[in-house]
């Protein structure tokens, strides 16, 4: 009977290793200050991006090449790329995960990309809110990173002021560490 | 040890011609090895230093991998070349700091013409960051001034004030030239390791006075422009190839590919180079990685040729082997005797690669660098060179270790007894 259970007993001892990993792990985790966000803490709490799309109706049934859809994704892609910005997370020492554009590749690696909340190639849907968009200049070019690629990236958030008649304006981050994305531990 | 190594070494010269061969494998397979993987990383930083500081590259609705291509590394032609007003639509587009049109289709004896504006020199950037400069002479100012890439001025060895004659289409042939309309060299750039060293650069207008009396892709007859007569036309292009973007705010790039890519007016496609680039790599890993594999799969062979060679040198060695215990070696070293030949082969096998490799970059660079723009830096190692040629050299000592492990196993007697 107890045989039987050889894989359970596998499993747990499995898990009190990780357990015990973790908790040497622990110190070594706490010390950089880099708070933990999420995309959410990005967005302003009393955005409302729909507010301004309250005449939309049935726009299920329409075609995507109708018109009407065609000056829909006008507004909205207006909308998205004037998305305001939460003032305070300027100079905040934070780290998030993300997805992996590049901008700026050299020899030495990669020095500027974009950090963004999906992963796609923003052909089927419109592109992110501005507000979901970091603009990340790496300390140290990475090597070894492509498109798309999961990452962490930890640093010090700074808001970009609107320059553009447009009023875009968004998140940078003066990077001091970008990893491969790993699950986080629990 | 010493003298083990002496004795090692006379015995291998005793069959040279045997071991010579193996060891031309092996300086094949450590130069194929390291020749592949030296090609794969110049490859790619010469193709990441080519354009840099560019966030979008607008061009007909084609392959994003073409259309990077074309505008960038000036391989195969544009599908299709965009209108006029759909530059004039980006300039205006709003977060759009700057707009480079570029214009290609013409060449110079094989060497590519690109056709820009005063924009091209202002915001063009390679490598890191790094913008354009004149080694001599000046921008164009005139409209039959053209500045020259240092690798066309090197290799046509042409200096400041030669006339040159551009022809239509991109090919060494020049049937179709623009003879009457000989462009004068104004200025040279200072060479910078990419595909703009091999490129002769003349305003849009010069394009377009070119093709002024050609209409369906020939001049027309009893047509013809004179250079001066060209002067007094409006020369305003109607039409160019690519167009490089640059933003105010780089953050906005998604937003601006998009609308350009659902710009109604024409069919537009806009392109980050960065993830092209890495799009164009996923095309070329596949055959970087088959390759690879080939190199891997010839330094395999190789090391079983050095291990059945000194196998098969076993049996003319017996009675060597023999004497040699007989005369108080060890079974140890007769081991240690046959690993170190094999050592030795394979590290002089490594070391004629790396020779090899380092005279063939060293001949055949002129040739990469006038005809694909790309320069080898065969000094430069990479750390995964090293790690093959480590790779490398412990499997050649693995391969050896077993004709010494059957060596130790043959009795003194076996060697010393006459066969009957």
């Amino acid at each position: 009977m107890h045989n039987e259970n050889f894989p359970h007993s596998r499993l747990r001892r499995r898990l009190m290793a990780a357990a015990v990993l973790g908790m040497l792990a622990l110190p070594l985790r706490a010390a950089p200050a880099f708070a933990e966000i999420t995309w959410e803490d990005l967005v302003p709490e009393d955005w409302d991006p729909m507010a301004e799309f309250a005449d939309v109706k049935d726009l299920d049934a329409l075609p995507d090449s109708d018109p009407r859809v065609i000056e829909l994704y006008e507004r909205l892609r207006h909308v998205w790329d004037s998305a305001p910005v939460v003032s305070a997370m300027a100079g905040r020492a934070v780290k998030l995960p993300g997805y992996l554009v590049p901008l700026d590749e050299t020899k030495a690696g990669l020095r500027e990309f974009l950090l963004v909340p999906y992963f796609g190639a923003c052909i089927h849907t419109p592109p992110p809110p501005a507000n979901q968009i970091i603009h990340v200049r790496a300390a140290t070019p990475i090597k070894g990173l492509r498109t798309m690629d999961a990452v962490w990236a930890s640093g010090t958030l700074e808001l970009k002021r609107s320059d553009s008649a447009m009023g875009s304006s968004g998140y940078s981050m003066a990077a001091k560490s970008v990893v491969r994305y790993k699950e986080p531990r629990r | 040890m010493r003298a083990l190594l002496h004795i090692a070494w006379r015995s291998a010269w005793n069959r040279r011609l045997t071991l010579v061969l193996t060891l031309c494998s092996i300086a094949l397979s450590a130069f194929m090895l390291l020749g592949v993987e030296r090609i794969r990383t110049d490859l790619r930083d010469n193709f990441t230093s080519a354009v840099s500081g560019t966030d979008l590259i607008v061009g007909a609705r084609t392959g994003s991998v073409q259309l990077l291509l074309y505008s960038v590394f000036r391989i195969g032609a544009a599908t299709n070349n965009i209108r006029w007003d759909s530059v004039e639509f980006l300039q205006s587009q709003p977060g759009v700091a700057w707009v480079v049109p570029l214009s290609l289709g013409d060449s110079h004896r094989g060497y590519p013409v690109l056709g820009s504006s005063d924009a091209y020199f202002e915001h063009f950037h390679y490598g890191d960051r790094q913008a354009l400069r004149l080694r001599e002479g000046r921008v164009y100012t005139d409209l039959f001034d053209s500045v020259i890439g240092a690798e066309v001025a090197d290799r046509l060895g042409y200096r400041l004030g030669q006339e040159i004659t551009l022809a239509h289409g991109s090919g060494e042939l020049n049937l179709s030239d623009h003879a009457d309309k000989p462009f004068t060299v104004a200025g040279i750039l200072q060479r910078t390791g990419t595909p703009v060293d091999r490129t002769i650069h003349v305003s849009l207008e010069a394009i377009e006075a070119l093709h002024l009396d050609w209409i369906g892709g020939a001049p027309l007859p009893g047509m013809r422009i004179s250079a001066e007569q060209v002067r007094q036309r409006t020369l305003q292009p109607k039409a160019v190839t690519a167009a490089l973007v640059g933003l105010e705010n780089r953050a906005a790039v998604f937003s601006v590919q998009r609308q350009v890519n659902q710009h109604a007016a024409e069919a537009l496609m806009a392109i980050l180079p960065g993830v092209a680039l890495d799009e164009l790599w996923d095309v070329i890993g596949t055959g970087e990685r088959a390759l690879l594999l080939m190199s891997g799969l010839v330094a395999l062979v190789s090391m079983a040729s050095l291990m059945s060679v000194v196998l098969a040198t076993l049996g003319e060695r017996r009675r060597e082997l023999a004497v040699l215990r007989a005369v108080g070696a060890s079974p140890y070293h007769v081991v240690l005797l046959l690993v170190l030949e094999g050592f030795m082969v394979t590290l002089a096998g490594i070391l004629a690669g790396v020779a090899a490799l380092l005279a063939a970059v060293w001949v055949l660079n002129p040739w990469l660098q006038s005809a694909f723009g790309l320069t080898l830096a065969a000094t430069q190692a990479s750390a995964l060179q090293g790690w093959m040629l480590l790779g490398l050299l412990a499997a050649g000592l693995l391969a050896s270790v077993v004709p010494g492990w059957r060596a130790y196993r043959l009795s003194l007697a076996d060697g010393l007894s006459p066969r009957i």
